[in-house]
């Protein structure tokens, strides 16, 4: 956040987290950050959907396997924006020095971990409002629209409200910006590491606790079902369980965080 | 001599014939019979379409657990089939037979690729996979085209929603500088 938090209003005093969020909002979209992301967001996915769209050989699977491609990229991709947005929240501000007027504020430090928190998920949002005209465009022959959209929705949030509260822990913790971006993108390649696996090691208990346990490859797995498969929602309901603990116990652990360990710095800690 | 040798041969063989026979046998799908409907099905690419198999033993006796199974191949070479894709939880676990008794089970087909396609319905004991498998009448699927994805339609919306949010944003940030 650039600017210091603004006064309340005096009428109706308005929620911290509102305030830190709209600001961050602002911050995030008005500054052009979030637009350039999206637009670069919308490139990787015009190439996915041309790349598919135009291949004249496309059997009946393989167009619902292009649906599973496109939506599992964005989901994928907008729930990297998040964790990027979020592990920039609290060591972007130290380093920029505006931390400090930031914790002055009449703002309690739930307030700003929520609000940033919200802030980053807003790219998730936007990432899956541009995924729209994609799977539509994809999907519509085969009658999958409304149900990978939903779809995507879903495990979406779930996934992107986990690693944006990864994010958030991280960059309470870190000692630099750079530390916070450089630990959040290792965590986020080995989360998806597995995905990268061959089928063979993949199957066997060991295998498929493995991706049950990691809440990315059990939240694609999970559409990848649905999408491709046809299995119904409740066919495969267990796959989601990892996504929806993660997401609960990391924004519980980000709000827990950012409220007991938000610091200026390290010695500011000591 | 020569004789001989083909006596003894002959004697070995049978003898291997019958011990390998016996247990299969006891545990033999002969009995059953295996009805499909319909017999004849035309479909559009996509579409999904139900397969009924009922399984009826004509034995006096009751069988020992059965495993049905359905197979999908195309008439036509050339057009790669892979079974997986077409129904989901192609073999079943029936359990066994009572004597006259019967079981009905239903598949879900989709239809994947067009073209003529058959599908047959396999039913063999669990006990004794050496044993022949019984089957059903041949099921012909004929699937036929349906344009579902319209490559010429991608070009507008891959190009234009890049360049709405690029003229988003360069409206959002000229409007910014004039501020």
């Amino acid at each position: 956040m650039d600017a210091a938090v603004p006064a309340p209003s005096s009428r109706r005093p308005a929620r911290g987290w509102t305030i830190v969020g709209e600001q961050e909002l602002r911050d995030l979209w008005l500054g052009g950050r979030g637009l350039l992301l999206g637009v670069a967001f919308s490139v990787l996915l015009s190439i996915i959907a041309y790349l598919t769209a135009t291949n004249q050989a496309l059997n009946f699977l393989e167009q619902r396997e292009s649906v599973n491609l496109t939506l599992q990229v964005a989901i994928a991709v907008g729930s990297l924006l998040a964790l990027l947005a979020a592990a920039d929240a609290v060591s972007g501000e130290r380093e920029r020095s505006t931390l400090e007027s930031l914790l002055l504020a009449p703002v309690s430090r739930l307030g700003i971990t929520s609000g940033k928190l919200i802030a980053a998920l807003s790219l998730w949002a936007a990432a899956f409002v541009i995924t729209i005209p994609y799977v539509w465009f994809l999907g519509r022959g085969v009658g999958l629209v409304g149900k990978a959209v939903l779809l995507g929705l879903v495990v979406g949030t779930l996934l992107a409200v986990f690693l944006a509260s990864v994010g958030i822990v991280i960059s309470v913790f870190a000692s630099s910006n750079r530390v916070s971006l450089s630990v959040s993108l290792f965590l986020l390649l080995a989360i998806f590491t597995p995905t990268q696996l061959p089928s063979s090691a993949q199957k066997g208990w060991a295998g498929e606790l493995l991706l049950r346990l990691n809440p990315v490859t059990a939240g694609e797995h999970y559409v990848g079902k649905i999408v491709v498969n046809d299995h119904s929602w409740s066919e495969d309901a267990s796959w989601l369980l990892s996504p929806l603990i993660a997401a609960a116990v990391f924004s519980f652990l980000a709000a827990f965080v950012g409220a007991r360990y938000m610091r200026l710095g390290r010695r500011a800690s000591e | 001599m020569t004789f001989r040798r083909v006596l003894v041969s002959s004697v070995v063989l049978a003898c291997a014939a019958l011990a390998s026979s016996g247990p299969a046998a006891a545990a033999s799908a002969s009995g059953v019979s295996v009805t499909v409907a319909p017999l004849r099905i035309g479909t559009e690419l996509g579409r999904n379409v139900l397969v009924h198999a009922t399984f009826r033993n004509n034995a006096p006796s009751a069988t020992g657990s059965l495993i049905a199974h359905l197979n999908v191949l195309s008439l036509r070479s050339g057009v790669e089939v892979d079974p997986e894709d077409w129904s989901t939880h192609r073999t079943r676990y029936l359990g066994a037979l009572p004597a006259g008794g019967s079981r009905t089970i239903t598949w879900k087909v989709h239809a994947i690729n067009t073209g003529k396609i058959a599908l047959y319905v396999a039913v063999i004991p669990q006990a004794g996979p050496t044993a022949r498998p019984a089957t059903g009448r041949t099921v012909q699927l004929d699937v036929a085209g349906r344009r579902t994805l319209n490559s010429g339609g991608i070009l507008p919306l891959a190009l234009g929603i890049p360049a709405l949010l690029g003229l988003m944003t360069g409206g959002i940030q000229a409007a910014r500088r004039r501020r």
